[in-house]
């Protein structure tokens, strides 16, 4: 009988016919079980030798005095959709996602196998594998044993195809920063081969020294492939599950700050046990630094490097030093280099949350006065005295809201618009405020602005700057309340996330919306053109992984014509080069962010770029100057909105006269 | 080094200006208050200084109890202590003139005898740029003004003074002395969280006033010589005024306003 | 005897266009209180310079001359100026608001327990004096009261030079009794800033320069219009970007902050970032051939025309001017 599956692959079809189970490996002399017993505690001891240490840091790492274990249900979902069923590690990259998925639901199927595999060294028969009787046998050896193996075959052929990629593909985000090849890695590769291989094998072999020898050699492989997984990147085995279900629980949520002592992240004191968990879980996939636009651009700044300056500063200084974080182990300067897009945050597979610890970094530089650039001095001075992040006069603001006509925002209206910096001071930004207005009249929503608005603090808050931010943000807080503003409508998603989010800290922000959603809202309304127009739209960060917003602002940009996608959108959508306060911050190394993504936009053969952020608007128009005379129209959805209205409203006339 | 330096709070630069009903000032109701502008360049100059040579920067700021938040933000900065010298209320100074005042500031920090004394070049309110210069006179030190650049030099100090049109010039003088600060020349620091929270435990020392005077009837405003009778709003507004024409014409209507009007020409 | 004495500055070999401002308030002061107006000048009485006084004519030209007031001093101009006025004895003594006045005017004043009436720019029967408040957007008046000396300084352009009118004044000398003690501080020589080193910051006025140039080999255009009015040449990105002019020519965001007397953009469209960079400027003149152009928003004077055009007729309309 055994014989017989010998000859054949173990197709489902041979389980009904002959059971599958290893080779029986025979009895063990004494001295092999005494081996075994040692080898195991061997393996053991290596194995705690390395995680003991972790875990102890991760232990004495200061608590996340912020964190709650709440929302268990969505905690218990992600757990389900991104351990159990690898959502992100496939979504992101399907191919070789699909052969690490493989490998780790192998890891699955194999946690009875390999402990009955074990057990049999010591004579028991823990799964009937040898003493086939009852049910227990029927559903292992007749069933499990078989769809363990179909496990182990695609688990072999993946672990093959990831080795290839690595060793002989290369992708770049893979690479380590001396370019050499992770070695870990093959060996890792290679012993979880031979498991897989051995366990095959003892499927096809009869009982005798074949199977004894097979069996030897899978447990030798098992024993030193366990110390081998701390000492490696394979930690993120033992330790994402762990990091995925104690996520902080939303994106890029920015922790406040404790007591006086507490500035950011500025010594390893500093670092939360979240933190570290997320340090040493890192599994230098790259996923982040490949979509990050930093990175992609010539700059520094790489975010696996981030955490692992964390991991390597944990490593060697551990979590009570108050040895600074920035200096030898992470640069001040490729901390300030972040966009704050959210892209590396969005894609890490073992749930690292790169933004809290960049922006953490920043805020112990910032609001210690480590932090010494020109232009944030000159950008934190022009919020603290003018309260706008562009150093305008607030009078420019008023002459704006007179010569618009806006109202002033009395209780009586339904919507405070808020018109944030860019709107309020920014050329172009006015032309999107003014084309929204026109719009809001035509669908007959009420709205008025606030007499005074300071900036929402957005820059300060991802520069790291807690004291004008929480300035800002309770002067406006103040503010609203005094006007008793329900709703508030910005065209700008770097307003929208900061008042609905940031402000939390500070007091109950009013509900406020992106005026994409307020327009979704009145798509039936607003009157769609039949042109060919090609329209490609470009997600604002802070729209759409922010906010998760996507189908709203398409919808709105689709009134000008057809869509077309760039090829990075949506969730993957790339950066314009002007969150995180960057845009005040003078000339980038390297490419421009912003010439870059709008190369990007350009290549899609659209006429028009719909655009959806002041800031992603004045970024393209820049570039798109660059780039030459015929280039593809900027528009914001606003002014889509408001060009198809005007288009309409001759036909109209027209209409009515006849 | 022991550095005074004196900051003044001001309506912020663009605050809505509003005449009050007694005509003699804005109705300062709505308007936000913020460190004048070339003091905040003194106060920046002496840090410097102070970190390169150590010493001690002490503030003095003479207003009502709102200027409060200015010293803090002085000390926030790194300044080390300050002296307020409190009036009880937004009209109690306006009974004095520059010189009054400067009488006052210089009551208040005689004692400490300071090496150097710094003020900005003049106040974006009232403007009238003599406050250091006054002070200087009357604790009888030798003064420098419009400086951007301050160097310790031997015992002395060598500073660097704005000309007109572009031309600069060189001083030295011996300290205790007073420097008036032009604003621009450096950058300024901002503001950090760790700052407010360490200027909490500084020590501000407030002196009121009429206690002040109360101890050297001196001090009395009892007739201040320039008195301020009224304010007005310009009728001016600020708006482009278009120059046409052909372009030898617009270009002669230019030059002419570039003659007499902004007399850059 | 009252009376009022004008205080006149000699700068580059000559006396400043300034002075003679300060000269023309002097004489509509004198003539609204009925008192003569003295003049007073640091300079030898052999001085050619004292020749050139003109306008309406005053009683007495003072020469206050000492070898301690060849370079001016603080110390020095007080003490010497201290002496004059107890000497003289004038009600209003008038000084054009000058840098140099602006430092040793107050120290004077003070030594009188006086304060001066810095920045005036208009007087008004009483006399009343006008200066501006909160940079300019305030108009504010102000008397002198008790009858001891009054001290004003007139700020530059409020009046008009007076015609000269015919007769001569006879030239005291003044000689202050000045020790070398008195004076605290040591003056170097003035130097302008290095060529070499481009310093907009410190310019007074800027000629900018943005796309609407159109090509590199254009630039000579705007060049001698800068040349012209002695101004530093200042560019919009693009023009930085592009390599034909350095980047230490930017002015804007992410390049210099420039806060010049005047501000002149030349094919510059006005984006907020170069907005935030030039937005300070005392006055702001553009040129650009789309008169929708956001940079009209902030300029208070406009050219709406082809700068190809416009900026050749400037050059030479500013040549006239100044030969
Ligand atoms: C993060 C960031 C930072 C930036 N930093 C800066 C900065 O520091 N400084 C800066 O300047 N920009 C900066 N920019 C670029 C800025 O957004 C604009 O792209 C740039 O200022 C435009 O320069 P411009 O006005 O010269 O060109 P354009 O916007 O192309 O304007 C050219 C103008 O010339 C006019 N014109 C054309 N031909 C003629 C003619 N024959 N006669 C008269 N007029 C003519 C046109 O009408 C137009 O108004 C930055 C952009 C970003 C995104
Ligand atoms: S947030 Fe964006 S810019 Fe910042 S590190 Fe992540 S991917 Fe890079
Ligand atoms: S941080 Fe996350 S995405 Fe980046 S390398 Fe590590 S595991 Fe991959």
């Amino acid at each position: 009988m055994y014989v017989s599956t010998f000859l054949s692959l173990p197709s489902y079809g041979a389980f009904l016919v002959s059971p599958i189970v290893p080779a029986d490996p025979g009895t063990f002399s004494i001295i092999e079980k005494v081996l075994l017993a040692v080898l195991i505690m061997l393996s053991v001891v290596l194995f705690w030798l390395r995680f003991g240490v972790v875990l102890d840091k991760i232990l004495k790492s200061r608590r996340d005095p912020s964190f709650r274990l709440t929302h268990l249900g969505k905690r218990a979902w992600d757990f389900f959709s991104e351990v159990i069923c690898q959502s992100k590690v496939i979504r992101q990259r399907p191919l070789p996602g699909l052969a690490h998925a493989f490998v780790f639901w192998a890891f699955l199927a194999f946690a009875l196998v390999t402990t009955n595999h074990v057990a049999t060294g010591f004579g028991l028969d823990l799964l009937g594998s040898r003493n086939r009787s009852g049910w227990v046998s029927i559903a292992f050896s007749d069933v499990y044993f078989g769809l363990a193996g179909l496990f182990a075959v695609a688990c072999a052929i993946s672990i093959a195809g990831l080795f290839v990629r690595r060793f002989f593909a290369r992708p770049t985000w893979l690479a380590r920063p001396d370019h050499e090849l992770s070695y870990e890695s093959g060996v890792i590769a290679g012993l979880i081969f031979a498991l897989m291989a051995t366990y095959l094998a003892s499927l096809y072999v009869g009982s005798g020294p074949w199977a004894h020898g097979l069996w030897w050699a899978h447990t030798l492989c098992l024993l030193v492939f366990l110390p081998l997984v701390p000492h490696t990147k394979h930690l993120h085995l033992v330790l994402s599950p762990f990091t995925i279900f104690f996520s902080r629980g939303s994106f890029s949520a920015i922790p406040p700050l404790e007591g006086d002592e507490d500035f950011g992240l500025v010594a390893g004191k500093d670092l939360t046990q979240l933190v570290t968990l997320q340090a040493y879980s890192c599994v230098e996939c790259g996923r982040c630094t490949e979509h990050c636009p930093a990175n992609n651009t010539g700059k520094i700044l790489n975010p696996k490097e981030v955490v692992l300056g964390l991991r390597s500063y944990l490593n060697d200084l551990g979590p009570a030093s108050e040895e600074p974080l920035l200096g030898k182990y992470n640069s001040q300067e490729a901390v300030f280099e972040c966009t704050t897009c959210g892209a590396c945050e969005f894609q890490c597979p073992v749930g690292i949350e790169h933004l809290p610890i960049i922006v953490g970094l920043r805020r112990g530089a910032t609001n210690t006065g480590a932090w010494e650039d020109d232009y944030g001095g000159k950008l934190f001075n022009a919020l603290e005295r003018n309260s706008n992040a562009l150093g305008m006069s607030a009078l420019e603001r008023d002459k704006f809201v007179q010569k618009q006509e806006l109202p002033i925002f009395d209780g009586s209206q339904e919507y405070c618009l808020w018109l944030g910096c860019m709107g309020g001071y920014d050329p172009r930004g006015r032309e999107i405020i003014s084309s929204f207005v026109e719009v809001m009249r035509h669908l007959g929503a009420t709205f008025g602005v606030l007499r005074k608005e300071k900036c929402t603090g957005d820059p300060a808050r991802r520069l790291g700057n807690d004291l004008v931010f929480q300035q800002l943000a309770e002067a406006n807080l103040e503010a609203l309340q005094q006007q008793k503003v329900k709703k508030i409508v910005s065209i700008c998603p770097h307003c929208v996330r900061t008042i609905q989010e940031d402000w939390k800290e500070f007091g109950l922000p009013p509900e406020v919306e992106h005026h994409s959603e307020f327009l979704a809202r009145h798509r039936a309304e607003l009157p769609q053109s039949n042109s060919n127009e090609k329209v490609v739209f470009h997600d604002p960060c802070y729209l759409g992984r922010y906010r998760n917003v996507y189908d709203e602002p398409r919808s709105i940009a689709s009134l000008a014509g057809s869509l077309v996608e760039a090829e990075r959108s949506r969730e993957r959508s790339f950066c314009c080069g002007a969150g995180g306060g960057l845009a005040f911050l003078g000339e980038e190394q390297g490419e421009r962010v912003s010439h870059n993504r709008a190369q990007q936009l350009v290549a899609t053969g659209a006429t028009t770029i719909g655009a959806a952020c002041p800031f992603c608007n004045t970024m393209f128009r820049d570039a798109l100057a660059a780039s030459g005379d015929n280039s593809p129209r900027l528009l914001d959805i606003a002014q889509i909105a408001a060009n198809q209205i005007k288009a309409a409203q001759p036909a109209q006339v027209a209409a009515s006269e006849n | 080094m022991k550095i005074i330096v004196a900051i003044k709070q001001v309506p912020e630069r663009d605050a809505r200006i509003r005449i009050d009903s007694g005509n003699k000032w804005i109705d300062l109701e709505d308007v936000e208050f913020s460190m004048n502008e070339s003091d905040a360049y003194a106060l920046e100059e002496a840090l410097q200084l102070k970190e390169a040579h150590g010493g001690e920067v002490i503030v003095v700021s003479a207003g009502p109890e709102r200027a409060g938040k200015t010293i803090r933000e002085a000390l926030a900065k790194g300044a080390d202590r300050a002296i307020h010298l409190q009036s009880s209320d937004e009209t109690e100074l306006a009974a004095y003139d520059a010189l009054g005042v400067a009488r006052l500031l210089a009551a208040s920090i005689q004692d400490e005898k300071a090496d150097l004394v710094l003020t900005g070049l003049q106040s974006d309110d009232l403007g009238l740029g003599q406050t250091g210069v006054i002070l200087a006179e009357l604790l009888g030190l030798p003064h420098a003004s419009l400086i951007l650049k301050i160097e310790v030099a031997g015992n002395g100090l060598k500073v660097l003074r704005e000309l007109e049109d572009g031309w600069f010039q060189h001083i030295e003088l011996a300290t205790p002395a007073v420097l008036t600060i032009q604003s621009g020349n450096t950058k300024l620091r901002y503001a950090t969280l760790m700052g407010i929270k360490k200027a909490k435990t500084k020590e501000v020392r407030v002196i009121a006033v009429a206690d002040l005077v109360a101890s050297d009837p001196s001090l009395k405003p009892t007739a201040p010589s320039v008195v301020l009778d009224q304010v007005k709003l310009p009728h001016k507004q600020r708006s482009t005024q278009l120059l046409g024409g052909s372009p030898a014409e617009a270009a002669a209507a230019l030059v002419e306003k570039l003659q007499f009007e902004v007399r850059v020409i | 005897m009252s009376s009022v004495l004008v205080f006149l500055e000699i700068k580059n070999r000559e006396i400043s266009r300034i002075s003679w401002e300060a000269m023309a308030a002097g004489h509509q002061l004198a003539a609204s209180l009925g008192v003569p107006v003295d003049l007073a000048v640091v300079a030898n009485r052999d001085n050619p310079l004292l020749q050139t006084i003109h306008g309406k004519v005053p009683r007495t030209v003072y020469a206050i001359d000492d070898p301690l007031l060849h370079d001016y001093t603080a110390d020095g101009y007080t003490t010497a100026c201290a002496q004059l006025i107890e000497h003289a004895k004038p009600t209003y003594v008038v000084f054009p608001h000058t840098y140099q006045v602006r430092d040793f005017a107050p120290r004077l004043a003070t030594r009188f327990q006086q304060t001066l009436i810095s920045d005036v720019t208009g007087i008004e029967a009483g006399p009343a004096f006008t200066r501006q408040l909160l940079q300019g957007k305030l108009n504010a008046s102000y008397h002198h009261s008790g009858s001891e000396v009054c001290f004003l300084s007139i700020q530059a352009g409020a009046f008009r030079a007076d015609a000269a009118e015919a007769g001569s004044t006879a030239v005291e000398p003044f000689l202050p009794k000045l020790d070398a003690t008195q004076i605290r501080t040591k003056p170097g020589e003035p130097f302008r800033a290095s060529a070499q080193t481009v310093d907009l910051t410190s310019a007074p006025i800027l000629v900018s320069v943005g796309r609407g140039i159109k090509e590199e080999a254009n630039l000579p255009l705007v060049q001698e219009l800068a040349t012209a009015l002695s101004a530093e040449l200042a560019a919009s990105r693009p023009i930085c970007d592009a390599g034909w002019l350095p980047m230490e020519r930017q002015v804007g965001s992410s390049g210099q902050t420039v806060a010049p007397k005047l501000y002149l953009a030349i094919g510059i469209s006005g984006a907020i970032q170069h907005l935030v960079g030039m937005k300070g400027s005392q006055c702001v003149v553009a040129i650009n051939k789309d008169e929708n152009a956001p940079i009209f928003e902030v300029a208070d004077y406009g050219i709406v025309g082809d700068l190809f055009e416009v900026v050749p007729a400037l050059t030479t309309a500013v040549r006239k001017v100044k030969s």
